[in-house]
């Protein structure tokens, strides 16, 4: 039985275990790039300090890689192991941009993070060079697969459903690899990185300054930090943009929800900035608006129209009285492929079947449904509105905030007086943990906001799951709840000796409060502060 | 065409932020290293 | 090419990453392993886990691929295994959780509490997911109660516990013997002195106790165990539909395809061939050899269980005819092909590299070596 305290534990299962996932992802993917950055500076003017602050950050991505590889596991095989009927139902689509991911990307990148780490004596410096970018590469990589995957749960394009194989099927691969909204995710989401590994960096290197030690390394870590944060920033806002417009193009339910837009409005729409939405009485209690704003986002254009709320609701009700018809004639089809009359039908009806799905949560006979049931479902298709409406605001301002922030960081780098501004060191380093708070505020507006649906229109989230026992499911979420306590509390332990600890962690002897001069006798203990 | 600008955009990333670090040895960073223990020359 | 090839040719690409995964990951896993035991103080182990730091990862996406793979080319056994064997994924996966952690985080405090914690992490990280696999295809070998409704959607109705009978049991034990056998050959290749000596020891045990072990399991199948057979007409081109066929259960039925192919004999004469030669070339002290032999040994293995259930993947008890098979258990003929065109063009990219980071790190590790560089390794 699939039961909805099933249902909202595998829900929560996975979210806690994807936005853990998320904790360690984003600074793999910036940081690999930093490591380029750096070492390329290294291979261009031979400096020494270049390859010690490669080796020293790159430390720091090692402790945090760990965690990235251990937890990207278990979301592997979580799609098996508690959303079994969405692999069946989905695999056929979903499956393969996950194994190319593992063919092209995980490999790759997993190959040669042992020989970034350990091949340094082995390799000279071109070829190490080359080992750094293939490995930043096939991180990036891997976050291009998962969010085709990802983008294709959010727009299903390039698929079929079959009656026969009761699943859907792939009509159309490079569809689905340029899906508009897996390209606009893609480039978001690696610049979120992008800015939370420069701001890592940033951060740390600001506490040396402000600290007075190590600032010939800290000082260059600081500027590549600044620039390459700069550029990121200004593009998770551009793209962020774009991810807009594609859920307006897309989603428009959702764009609703995180708009708090009860009413559809004359175009073009205006941005609401601040609002306390109503959900009961579907109206904002108060609201500041900046018109034109929304519609240009979404539509850009000034004429198009964006429907509110309640005007999806009116014609998702539509849908479902339609999906009915689709699903009692996909019936009739299961028992006997040959009923031509249930065929027709289901032609017909096809579009919106995954609408008609949404009333098995009430009926197993949807035929059967009651108008209340058919109420309940609709009011299904809208996601909560306040969760939406504000983990996107705060997404955003924190995104203005930091290009305020790298533009300030590099504007003084450039003049080459930051290490003057204290205020400006003090900023970076308290604002270390807000690209992860945006990052994971990002998901759920992108997650949350997709229900009640896996796929997009076509399954819903309550049929997706695996038949198990709610029991099971505590009993695995109470296991992953402690494990991952576990493994968080080391891993912050171990980042934030290794980041106390500086460049002197790599036993150069050249580092804050080594002795002076060569490097420490061989078995000296290695956590020297 | 979104996967192509961040083919570029990156390349374009690493290369700015690769020169503001050698800018910071051709200028102000020179007095740290003389300063700091001349090894890094 | 046609539906029926490309269905046949995934049956064998699956084998295949299975085999690269128990080749690749279980002689790191064979390593967690044997550490405990052959490292006897702290520079030792660093030693042992030395020779596989540089590569544990990658010998790792072998698994992760593998499961990949049976996503995107058999959605259906994916999603009908991995929520019934519930409890034994996440063992699996919890198990799996020390390895990245254990290698990574080990040597970064020096607290002999904690790093012994992390050995026996590693140990955990290289015996458990062996041992399931091999109780997980003891119980493909016996069926597992599970069935579909009309649309598709698995109901499993046996229990964790019902995964460890006797049988079962004894398919880990072949697996643990045959992961640890790999292990200890690539240890023999990449160390010296003590712990050369202690893991060609293991080396012998071990590759006699998988030859025992499977020896007994082969007899226990054909004689003890009943197998299943299709009886309906198979139109292997049709869509697939697990529940269109008739699947009846009759002793003796894993033998059929022995019966019917001559070439099929050769795979499980070739596994206890190559276990004869890895105890051969230890005693030899060919290392080299030995590890290519238990290699080889992990195929034949893996292709004897491959060939005895063709062409079922998971038979069901419960409900024969919902029983997954090659034919009716795959994706579409699109994705199969794409999938195979990837493959394809990546399998070997993926060869060569590996192969060169091996070569670019390969030599004996010492304890000097670790001494020498105790802030680079791990
Ligand atoms: C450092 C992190 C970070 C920052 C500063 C921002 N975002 Fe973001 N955002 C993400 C990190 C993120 C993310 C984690 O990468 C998400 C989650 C899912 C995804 O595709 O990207 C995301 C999703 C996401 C979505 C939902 C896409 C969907 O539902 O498919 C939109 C509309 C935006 N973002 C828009 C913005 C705008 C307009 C921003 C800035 C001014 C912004 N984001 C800043
Ligand atoms: C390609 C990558 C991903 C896929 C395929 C995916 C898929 C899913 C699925 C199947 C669910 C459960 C059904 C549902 O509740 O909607 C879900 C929920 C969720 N996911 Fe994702 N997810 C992905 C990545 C992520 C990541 C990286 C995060 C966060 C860091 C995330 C955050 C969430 C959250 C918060 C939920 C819970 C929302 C809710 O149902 O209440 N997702 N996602
Ligand atoms: C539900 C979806 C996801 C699954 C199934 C998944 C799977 C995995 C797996 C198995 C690993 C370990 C690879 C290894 O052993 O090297 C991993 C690591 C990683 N994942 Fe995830 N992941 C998911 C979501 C995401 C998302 C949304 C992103 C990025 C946007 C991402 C980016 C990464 C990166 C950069 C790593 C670092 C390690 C590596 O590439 O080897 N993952 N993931």
């Amino acid at each position: 039985m699939l039961t909805e305290e099933l249902v909202d534990l595998s829900r929560l299962q996975f979210a806690v275990t994807a936005l853990y996932h998320f904790l360690f992802v984003p600074l793999t993917l910036g940081l690999a790039f930093i490591l380029v950055i750096m070492e390329l500076t290294y291979v261009i003017t031979n400096r020494p300090v270049y390859k010690d602050m490669v080796r020293f950050w790159g430390k720091l991505f090692g402790i945090n890689f760990a965690l990235g590889v251990t937890t990207g596991i278990t979301m592997e095989f979580q799609f098996g192991t508690n959303w079994a009927y969405y692999s069946h139902y989905v695999g056929d689509i979903f499956g393969a941009p996950l194994a190319i991911e593992g063919l092209m990307a995980f490999f790759l990148e997993s190959t040669f993070i042992g020989l970034f780490f350990f091949g340094w004596d082995r390799l000279n410096k071109w070829q190490h060079f080359m080992v750094t970018v293939l490995m930043a590469v096939g991180s990036n990589l891997s976050a291009l697969w998962i969010l085709i995957a990802n983008g294709w749960m959010q727009n299903p394009v390039g698929a079929e459903f079959s009656y026969v194989t009761m699943r859907m099927e792939m009509t159309d691969f490079w569809q689905i690899v340029f899906n508009p909204v897996a390209q606009a995710k893609f480039v978001h989401t690696v610049s979120a990185g992008y800015v939370t590994a420069s701001l890592f960096v940033l951060g740390i290197s600001s506490w040396y300054l402000l600290k007075g030690r190590d600032l010939e390394f800290a000082r260059r870590s600081f500027r590549i930090a600044a620039g390459f944060g700069f550029a990121s920033a200004l593009s998770v806002i551009v793209l962020g943009d774009e991810s807009g417009y594609t859920v307006g193009e897309s989603q428009q339910t959702k764009m609703a929800a995180i708009e708090a837009m009860w009413e559809t409005e004359p175009a073009p729409a205006g941005f609401t900035v601040f609002a306390l939405p109503n959900e009961a009485e579907m109206r904002n209690d108060y609201a500041l608006h900046i018109p034109y704003v929304l519609g240009l986002i979404g539509t850009r254009t000034l004429t198009k129209e964006m429907p509110g709320i309640k005007e999806i609701k009116t014609r998702n009700r539509e849908r479902i009285e339609s999906g009915i018809q689709a699903v009692t004639a996909l019936e009739a089809l299961r028992k006997d492929h040959g009923d031509q009359a249930a065929l027709a039908r289901f032609e017909q009806h096809k579009a919106d079947l995954g609408f008609g799905l949404l009333l098995k949560k009430y009926i197993v006979d949807v035929s059967q449904a009651t108008p209340e049931m058919i109420q309940q479902a609709v009011d299904d298709t809208i996601p909560r509105v306040a969760p939406l409406f504000w983990s996107f605001r705060i997404m955003v301002a924190l995104g203005f905030l930091f290009l305020l922030l790298f533009s300030l960081a590099l504007f003084y780098s450039v003049k080459g007086t930051f290490i003057e501004k204290r205020w400006l060191l003090h900023w970076a380093l308290w604002f270390i943990p807000m690209p992860w708070i945006a990052a994971e505020l990002g998901w759920i507006v992108a997650e949350y906001g997709r229900q009640p649906w896996t796929i997009y229109g076509v399954l819903p989230t309550h049929l997706s799951v695996s038949n198990l026992t709610p029991a099971n499911i505590y009993g695995s979420l109470a296991g992953f709840i402690g494990f991952y306590t576990v493994l968080l509390v080391v891993e912050l332990y171990l980042m934030t000796k290794y980041a106390r600890q500086g460049p002197s962690s790599l036993g150069t002897g050249k580092y804050h409060g080594e002795t002076a001069g060569g490097a420490l006798p061989a078995g000296a203990p290695a956590q020297k502060i | 065409m979104w996967y192509f600008a961040w083919i570029l955009g990156v390349t374009m990333a690493v290369l700015l932020a690769s020169i503001s670090a050698m800018m910071c040895d051709a200028r102000e960073c020179a007095p740290d290293a003389s300063r700091e223990d001349g090894t890094s020359r | 090419m046609d539906y029926e090839t490309l269905k046949l040719i995934w049956w064998l690409l699956v084998g295949i990453l299975l085999v690269g995964f128990a080749i690749m990951d279980g002689h790191d896993m064979g390593m967690g392993i044997l550490l405990p035991f052959v490292g006897r103080n702290d520079l030792e182990r660093r030693a042992i886990i030395n020779t596989v730091a540089p590569h544990w990862d990658g010998n790792q996406v072998w698994f992760i691929t593998a499961g990949g793979a049976i996503f995107a080319a058999w959605p259906l056994v994916y999603a009908t295994a991995f929520s019934g064997f519930y409890w034994a994924m996440m063992a699996t996966l919890w198990a799996l959780f020390f390895r990245p952690v254990g290698f990574d985080y080990r040597s970064k405090i020096k607290h002999p509490a904690w790093r012994s914690t992390w050995d026996w992490g590693l140990f955990i990280g290289g015996a458990v997911p062996p041992v399931i696999f091999g109780v997980a295809f003891g119980n493909l070998l016996l069926g597992v109660p599970f069935h579909f409704n009309d649309y598709l959607m698995s109901t499993y109705t046996g229990s964790f516990w019902g995964l460890l009978n006797p049988f079962a049991l004894l398919a880990g034990v072949v697996s643990l013997g045959m992961i640890t056998t790999q292990g200890a050959n690539y240890l023999m290749m990449r160390t010296e002195g003590d712990i050369y000596r202690r893991v060609r020891t293991a080396s012998l045990i071990f590759a006699a106790l998988t030859v025992a072990s499977f020896a007994l399991a082969g007899y226990w199948v054909a004689t003890g165990i009943d197998g299943y057979m299709i009886v309906s007409a198979i139109d292997p081109n049709a869509l697939p539909d697990p529940l269109a066929k008739t699947v009846e259960v009759a002793p003796g039925a894993w033998m059929h395809n022995y019966a019917v192919y001559a070439w099929a004999k050769w795979v499980p004469i070739a596994a206890f061939a190559a276990l004869a030669a890895s105890i051969l070339f230890s005693r030899l002290h060919k290392a080299g050899a030995a590890f290519w032999s238990s290699s080889l040994a992990c195929a034949g293995i893996i292709g004897t269980a491959g060939v005895s259930l063709f062409p079922f993947i998971m038979p069901s008890s419960s409900d024969p005819r919902s029983s997954l098979t090659v034919y009716d258990a795959v994706s579409s003929h699109l994705t199969l092909g794409l999938m195979l065109g990837a493959t394809a063009i990546f399998m070997p990219l993926i060869v060569l590299y590996t192969s060169w980071a091996y070569k670019v790190m390969w030599g004996k590790v010492t304890t000097e070596y670790i001494a020498a560089n105790d802030k680079s390794v791990y």
